[in-house]
């Protein structure tokens, strides 16, 4: 457990609800940050940190709906868990909508909320692996040459080497030259491995 | 066990088969005996008719005050009293079974009337019951007896006077007997079955100074040896501010302060004392009864008019405290959910950090500094939870008005602490502008609680449709002289009708509103003596100014 676990940030406008959410996930081996107001948390809490938010779902000035949108105008994608001290239906409706992770009601059953932080710490930990990758392919996709990237278009589309020479207006030879450079660049050593590298670098499956 | 009852058991048992009148038959029996010797007492010598004659009136009284299925039971009981009280005057046996039907009748009549138009015992606490029992009781009942009465006695032909004089002697001697000892019976009993109000001791002190004085009047204007032949009418007016005193108090004491003046002027007249004194028996009987019947019927209705004014007066206030104590209860009951979450978060607070004390103990890495940090909050949101507790159970509560001296801005506090739970999840942000000292102001905590509680509940009402940045509730306190002005200031919609019909009772904006609120608020400030006002502020929304007078400074 620790930080390798993401860290847990808690926000309550209630400072007593706030210290214990805090001590009770410090002493199941959570790392804990703690903010007393949406405001604060927005101004000074840091949006490359890794893990999850746990918060009330009802605060003066911002409620969860609006934290939610503030935090995706500041690229925080962290998964949020909303706690609440009235479970009303409409409001945890509301809250799932607004993209909340999980909606916990005080007073809280222990076991339910770390089993909703470890939900969420876990969903965070698979988003930022794919993040990583997207991000060292993308980083590998920018070393191609602009012949290169021509190639791997038509490769990825399963086009042949001959066929895509015909269309590139060059020997199939070169191409296979191009071909063996493109594959060596981007790390990968099958055109099953290749296609699904390309596939994550296309926005709508991040 | 079960053979051998105890004796309590046995006692109960047999009271249990006891008929319910034989108590008032019995009292009836002794009270008529005794009542008969106090009007041979005040009977004027030769003169067989008694001034006032009790009997009948007592027993009308408890005609008037039983259920009419015990009448025959105690018409019975008067019987042998009777029999004992008359034979031993040496009246005829007729005359004395002739005057025990005519008694019995004028009793019966007197209390039937009123039974037809009054159900239940007779109370003399309104003016229309005070009415049926004069025309009927003391006016009716004593007309037909009298007739009868001077019949019998000519049929059996005891004593020499004349019928028609007979007539006018009875009717004269019951009217003034039942006006004098059906009132004194009827209140009297009334006070005995009411439930115990406190009694004040100054009520006690008020009372003994009014008997005293009427009683010393009394003795001086009528049972003193008069010098003149006519005494100065200014002489027979001197009881009457005692008698308007006792008015004042209630129709009890005024029954009783015209008792104790009839009885004394008659008890001087027998003997030959006072300004009545000095006549002959039948001028003198005359000329008392009509002076104490003509100071009787006014100043009993008088004291009934204003027992049924304060009645009337205290019936109002209660429904208006009920009202109040309704309308508070509605405004916490759409508070609850608001209540709920301000109790579930020191619960929350309470409940995670005793399960952290929990693993840390038993990972055996519990800092004691740690430890005692997480019972000291545990201990700060227990206190605050029996807070929110205590500060609904007066609210809850319904009691009678209670003024003492509050500091305005502690009132706020503790206002926008109920309703902090119902303000967070409304996402509304309170701003409090208090001006520090503020002079003190002398008030019901509960009402005032009430009519603060009421405008923050409708200003965060007035601001559900806003944008969440402008959702901001501004309660301020100023002083000017000699007054404190609470402000609560909303960013809400504002109120589109005038302020006239916004403080109107059963006008309301909420769907499950009763529309009281403002209404309620608004008489409680006025009948603090100060002022609740309305205006729609130029940016949108609504501001709230209560107004009160405050105690100067020490």
């Amino acid at each position: 457990m620790g930080m390798q676990q993401g860290c847990v940030t808690v926000v309550d406008d209630d400072a007593l609800v706030l210290r214990s959410l805090g001590r009770l996930l410090e002493s199941r081996g959570f790392a804990v940050q703690t903010f007393s107001s949406p405001q604060e948390f927005l101004e000074r809490g840091e949006r490359a940190v890794r893990g999850c938010i746990l918060m009330d779902l009802s605060m003066p000035g911002l409620n969860g709906l609006e934290l939610q949108q503030a935090l995706a105008e500041a690229k925080d994608s962290r998964p949020v868990v909303f706690i609440s001290g009235r479970g009303s239906v409409p409001s945890s409706v509301e809250a799932m909508k607004a993209g909340a992770m999980d909606f916990l009601t005080k007073p809280l059953d222990e076991e339910k909320l770390i089993g909703a932080v470890q939900a969420a710490l876990a969903k965070d930990r698979v988003a930022q692996e794919k993040r990583a990758q997207h991000a060292s392919i993308t980083g590998r996709l920018a070393t191609l040459t602009l012949r290169e990237r021509q190639v791997l278009g038509r490769v990825v589309e399963g086009k042949l080497n001959k066929q895509i020479a015909a269309e590139l207006g060059t020997a199939e030879k070169t191409i296979k030259v191009h071909r063996a450079r493109m594959m060596r660049k981007m790390q990968v050593d099958s055109l099953a491995e290749l296609v699904r590298a390309w596939t994550l670098t296309q926005p709508q499956q991040i | 066990m079960d053979a051998h009852p105890a004796p309590a058991n046995l006692v109960q048992a047999l009271r249990l088969r006891l008929p319910s009148w034989l108590p008032a038959a019995l009292a009836v029996a002794v009270g008529y005996y005794l009542a008969a010797r106090l009007g041979f007492a005040l009977t004027l010598k030769p003169h067989p008719i008694s001034t006032l004659w009790p009997p009948n009136a007592l027993l009308a009284a408890a005609l008037l005050l039983a259920q009419t299925r015990s009448w025959w039971w105690l018409l019975l009981a008067a019987l042998p009293a009777h029999l004992l009280a008359e034979l031993q005057s040496g009246v005829p046996t007729a005359m004395v079974l002739g005057w025990y039907v005519s008694n019995c009748g004028e009793a019966l009549i007197g209390a039937a009337i009123v039974r037809a138009f009054v159900q239940g015992p007779l109370r003399l606490d309104s003016l229309r019951n005070a009415a049926i029992f004069l025309l009927g009781t003391a006016l009716a009942a004593p007309l037909v007896s009298s007739f009868v009465d001077a019949a019998l006695v000519h049929l059996i032909g005891w004593g020499d006077a004349a019928y028609w004089e007979l007539v006018r002697a009875r009717f004269f001697s019951n009217v003034l007997a039942e006006l004098t000892i059906v009132p004194l019976i009827v209140t009297w009993a009334a006070v005995a079955t009411s439930t115990p109000h406190e009694t004040r001791p100054a009520r006690y002190a008020e009372s003994a100074a009014l008997f005293t004085g009427l009683l010393l009047v009394c003795v001086l204007v009528f049972d003193l040896p008069h010098r003149e032949a006519h005494a100065s009418p200014a002489v027979y007016y001197a009881p009457l501010p005692f008698l308007l005193w006792a008015a004042a108090l209630g129709p009890a004491a005024s029954a009783s302060a015209l008792a104790l003046m009839t009885i004394a002027t008659i008890w001087g007249a027998v003997h030959g004392l006072g300004p009545f004194a000095g006549r002959t028996p039948q001028d003198t009987a005359r000329e008392m009864q009509l002076f104490l019947t003509a100071a009787t019927v006014p100043m009993l209705l008088l004291s009934v008019a204003l027992a049924e004014r304060s009645r009337v007066e205290r019936e109002a206030r209660e429904q208006r405290r009920q009202l109040t104590h309704l309308s508070r209860v509605a405004m916490l009951g759409e508070l609850s959910g608001g209540i709920a979450h301000q109790l579930n978060q020191p619960l929350t607070a309470i409940l995670s950090n005793a399960q952290a004390a929990q693993h840390y103990l038993a990972n055996k890495n519990a800092d004691p500094a740690l430890l005692s940090e997480i019972l000291a909050d545990i201990v700060a949101a227990d206190k605050r939870a029996g807070d929110v507790i205590e500060g609904l159970r007066a609210l809850f509560k319904r009691g009678e008005a209670h003024f003492e001296t509050l500091d305005p801005n502690r009132l706020v506090r503790e206002v926008l602490a109920l309703a902090q739970g119902d303000l967070a999840t409304r996402g509304i942000e309170v701003s409090m502008r208090l001006q520090p000292n503020l002079p003190e102001v002398r008030a019901d905590r509960v009402q005032l609680e009430q009519v603060l509680l009421n405008l923050v509940v409708n200003a965060a009402e007035a601001m559900r449709a806003c944008p969440p940045k402008d959702r901001l509730l501004i309660v301020q306190s100023t002083a000017t002289a000699g007054r404190i002005h609470v402000n609560v200031i909303d960013r809400g919609s504002g109120f589109k009708v005038s302020p006239e019909q916004l403080f109107e009772a059963f006008y309301t904006t909420k769907p499950q509103g009763l529309g009281l609120g403002l209404s309620i608020s608004k008489s409680i400030v006025t009948a603090h003596g100060g002022r609740l006002r309305a205006t729609t502020r130029r940016g949108g929304g609504a501001a709230f100014l209560v107004t009160l007078p405050a105690l100067p400074k020490q």
